[in-house]
């Protein structure tokens, strides 16, 4: 493979071509399955295949400062729009968490979607495209397009394949989002504007905008427009209602999707846009920044122990989960940083398992109720024994992998803001207990009714066991990982 | 008149030509082959004006074959050729007989073709005109349906007053510059009050022909009564007509300050008022007339800043909003088998049980609510772009939140078509002619919205 190969193209439209091809497979059902699942493969090879040959000294000639790969080529000439894809090491660590978590999503589904099959894979597919988009842009314009983009496939997983309210929950899901990315789109194309009018040179590029001077006043309103945008996809309190809807009603592989890569394409645009564009806005809207984390910890926590549908609880302790992720990006500091996107990984890895293990119970009882289950350890301990696992390591048990992140962050915000910090441990506490109680009342305690229940099937046994596998790696020896956000993060920092 | 003057407005003598052959050759012939010659006409009149240079002298007294016209006559001649494609199977399923239906939908070309060559007001007066006459009759095509008889003759009554608007505008046009010419009438300077009073007149008459508010009233029932791809034409080719000619008189004439308030006033209500009540509608085509109308709010935006690049965003959008439209009004009249399909409702589940037609109609909506990777979020762009880069943020930011709020109703037919299930058996396949009209306009809103830049340079090389 030369260095002209344009892999990172590959890497966003692989996905695309899959989902194309699919229809043409329509018509048999297990093709259409087996024809996913190699796209998805295939992507996660080849996110692999890049690993060995990262080289984060050496950057591509012409890419900003830390990108180690990097495509250009003109698109829309007249307006200085460019497509321009680039890969720095936080972009890589999320292109290989989607291209992973994508292939557990495909695997997830294989029984659990019986109608439609061809249209469900390939909107996953597109789905792929899109969120790979939006972790590879360096146009604002290219970028945009992704994030929208994105929203359309998800729509559909939700709105035909989900349960319960799904029109309403699919509508609710576009519109916040939709609505709040509009806002992003006027401040782009001010920037866009200003950056022009300043230098004469107009463009979207990324590492062009972030050399305008950008008044402070106006700077406010567009780091506010960008900050809402992400914040909802985040989401931050109080713009989080539309995320339990969404993953209560999606189906299994739609919810794991959301929570591990939808949810981290927020904060991976705080971090890679909002931050660098607006530096100056963005520290004077820290403080609300370290309000709304702290208390969407302590919020999302008190909120998971009241439900009694385990999708809802764990979808809200996506919310306080997510709340150290936006804890770590107010604080700022490489320690906390590197927190942050940390546990953004962790959380796409065991928040995703979670749902996986909850989709699983709820294929076979067809409840999600806590008061329906209860002392299942004895009748399926494979499936119970990796629930608990995720429980643990969703509360942060040491030597899981949210322990890392969440300490991380703890660490590093505690020397910027030990207020905030100590707000957070408190959010830590509550998450033991609503997970305690979660685990409790599930696999101990007395059986509430008869259950039918078989043990977990070798394909999803497989599959838990290599989320397992991930959350154990990541839980003792980070240090890859780390090491790859480790330039990103001193640039960003700098 | 030179060979190469007559080279350069042939596409004017190819739709006037098979006007005429259909309508006198109409009764020896099938009907099918009356369709095709309209679409061949269309489809060579379209063909020639893209690949003949524009001239910079006038073929005629009057009549110039400009950059202008190089880029709508293509535009309309594809809009026409789409609505035939799309009007043969339905004018059968509706018993709308004879020749008189492809003869006028050419006629309406013919005036479109003639409509951005116009050099001489009276010209431009006339081909704005025979446009609306043609319309007029399509509107009422469908003798079976008492709505389209209604539709008809509430669209003559209150196009009738807006043609008298327009006249007495240029009249007055006339009056402040004193010659017919368009380039001269407009660059005078002295009598400065009673040409701009000229051009609130023209205003005023061209706002019914857009229907902006508050001169919309006329579109919810027209749309609903006329047959559906007579509605697509008129959606799309009437109103970028009728664009074309407020751009002519703009784009060409010193900038006009004082007209920036009324313009203003009609793109707010426009886009509100549209958006607010579409929001409202269960019905699909008077939902469309709602969407149209804030569409046509947006166009009017990039209008108003008067700057060249709000000129070139009117045109990319006029141009964008007529491939989405087509596709949407396309799939409602292709899906009306036995009768109209009017409600929203009567669309669940058709996704799945008509794939072709449903998919169009599904990218036709989520086009226009402006969503990636479609045209229809390009359009927006470019719109918003403009308006924000000439100053008018205010109005920018409204149009933003209305269009947000758009995404809604649009959404609602997405939702019907494949989130609501029926037990109603699925139609019948489409004609070919109609399944390749709307694979076309369906391929258009996917390619203008991922790969834009080849429209943009003939946006560029029409304003010259």
């Amino acid at each position: 493979m030369t260095s002209d190969f344009p892999i990172l193209t590959l890497l966003v439209f692989l996905p695309l071509c899959g989902s194309l091809l699919l229809f043409a497979l329509r018509r048999s059902d297990s093709l259409v399955r087996g024809g996913a699942l190699a796209f998805a493969l295939a992507e996660l090879a080849l996110c692999i295949r890049i690993l060995p040959g990262v080289n984060l000294a050496a950057p591509r000639a012409g890419a900003p400062a830390g990108f180690f790969l990097f495509e250009d080529a003109a698109w829309i000439e007249r307006f200085g729009i460019r497509y321009t894809l680039g890969m720095d090491g936080i972009s890589l660590v999320m292109a290989l968490l989607t291209a992973f978590i994508t292939v557990i999503a495909v695997l997830v589904s294989w029984k659990g979607i019986k109608e439609r099959l061809a249209l469900y894979y390939s909107l996953l597919l597109a789905l792929q495209c899109g969120i790979q988009g939006v972790f590879l842009s360096l146009d604002l314009f290219l970028f945009y397009l992704f994030w929208e983009a994105m929203l359309i496939p998800m729509l559909f997983l939700i709105g035909i394949w989900g349960h319960g309210r799904r029109v309403y929950s699919a509508v609710k899901f576009f519109l916040y989002t939709f609505l709040g990315s509009l806002l992003m789109l006027v401040a782009i194309i001010s920037l866009y504007l200003m950056h022009g009018a300043q230098t004469g040179s107009y463009t979207f590029s990324l590492a062009g905008l972030m050399q305008t001077e950008v008044p402070y006043g106006i700077g406010l309103w567009l780091y506010a427009a960008f900050l809402l945008s992400f914040a909802i996809k985040f989401p931050v309190f109080p713009l989080h209602t539309w995320l339990p809807d969404a993953h209560t009603d999606a189906p299994t592989a739609g919810s794991v999707i959301l929570a591990s890569l939808l949810l981290k394409t927020g904060a991976y645009g705080l971090i890679r846009f909002a931050y660098p564009l607006f530096p100056e806005a963005a520290a004077a809207f820290t403080p609300v920044l370290y309000l709304v984390a702290v208390f969407g910890i302590s919020y999302g926590a008190w909120v998971a122990f009241a439900q009694t549908d385990m999708k809802r609880l764990v979808a809200y302790s996506s919310v306080s989960h997510m709340g150290f992720v936006a804890l770590g990006i107010a604080a700022w500091s490489p320690v906390a940083l590197s927190g942050a996107l940390m546990q953004m990984v962790n959380h796409g890895v065991t928040t995703g398992a979670l749902f996986a293990v909850v989709g699983m119970l709820d294929e076979r009882t067809h409840s999600r109720e806590l008061s329906s289950y209860g002392g299942i350890w004895g009748k399926v301990p494979v499936l119970s024994f990796f629930f608990l696992l995720f429980c643990m390591a969703s509360a942060g048990l040491p030597g899981l992998n949210n322990f890392i992140g969440e300490f991380l962050v703890l660490v590093g915000a505690f020397r910027v803001s030990p207020a905030a910090a100590l707000g957070a441990f408190l959010g830590i506490v509550l998450t033991l207990v609503y997970t305690v109680r979660l685990v409790q009342e599930v696999l101990f305690g007395q059986e509430n009714r008869p259950l039918e229940l078989k043990d977990l099937s070798p394909r999803e046994a497989g599959v838990l066991a290599v989320l397992a596998l991930a959350a154990v790696y990541l839980g003792v020896h980070p240090d890859p990982v780390l090491d790859l956000f480790r330039a990103p993060i001193e640039l960003l920092t700098r | 008149m030179t060979i190469a003057d007559l080279f350069s407005i042939m596409p004017i003598m190819i739709t006037a030509c098979a006007a005429l052959i259909v309508l006198l050759c109409g009764p020896l012939l099938l009907t099918r082959t009356l369709y095709g010659i309209g679409v061949i006409a269309s489809g060579a009149a379209g063909a020639w004006a893209a690949f003949t240079p524009a001239a910079t002298t006038p073929a005629l007294p009057g009549l110039a074959f400009t950059p202008f016209g190089r880029f709508l006559i293509p535009l309309f001649c594809i809009s026409a050729a789409l609505t035939l494609l799309l009007s043969h199977g339905y004018n059968e399923r509706r018993a709308i007989k004879g020749e008189e239906y492809p003869a006028t939908v050419l006629f309406a070309l013919f005036a479109m073709c003639v409509l951005p060559c116009a050099t001489n007001l009276l010209i431009l007066f006339l081909a704005v005109e025979s446009v609306a006459f043609a319309f007029y009759i399509l509107v009422t095509m469908d003798l079976n349906r008492a709505e389209s008889g209604e539709a008809g003759l509430k669209y003559l009554l209150m196009g009738a007053v807006a043609a008298a608007f327009t006249a007495f505008g240029f009249a007055l046009i006339f009056a402040g510059s004193g010659t017919m010419e368009l380039s001269a009438a407009l660059a005078g300077a002295e009598n400065r009050a009673i040409i701009s009073a000229g051009w609130g007149v023209v205003i005023i008459g061209m706002a019914f022909k857009l229907s902006l508010v508050p001169a919309h009233l006329w579109t919810p029932d027209v749309y609903q009564g006329a047959p559906s791809p007579v509605a697509a034409f008129l959606s799309t080719s009437s109103k970028v007509s009728a664009a074309a000619l407020l751009l002519m008189l703009l784009a060409f004439s010193p900038p006009m300050p004082e007209l920036r308030i009324p313009l203003y006033l009609l793109s707010l209500l426009s886009m509100v008022l549209g958006n607010l009540a579409a929001l409202l509608q269960q019905n699909i085509k008077r939902m469309l007339a709602y969407s149209s109308i804030a569409h046509m709010g947006y166009l009017t935006l990039a209008l108003l800043t008067g700057t060249r690049e709000g000129y070139a965003a009117v045109l990319l959008y006029g141009a964008i909003y007529t491939a989405m439209n087509l596709a949407a009004f396309g799939a409602i009249a292709s899906l009306s088998i036995d009768e109209e399909r009017d409600q929203i409702s009567d669309y669940s589940g058709l996704g799945f049980s008509a794939p072709l037609r449903g998919g169009v109609l599904a990218l036709a909506m989520l086009a226009l609510a402006g969503i990636p990777p479609t045209a229809g979020f390009t359009g927006k762009f470019f719109v918003f772009y403009a308006a924000i880069r000439g100053g008018e943020l205010t109005l920018a930011m409204v149009g933003i939140v209305s269009a947000a709020a758009s995404a809604f109703f649009y959404l609602k037919v997405v939702v019907h078509l494949y989130m609501h299930r029926s037990e109603a058996p699925s139609p019948q396949g489409p004609p070919a002619a109609e399944s390749l009209a709307l694979c076309t306009a369906a391929l258009c809103v996917i390619a203008l919205g991922v790969f834009p830049a080849p429209l943009i340079r003939l946006v560029d090389a029409a304003l010259g």
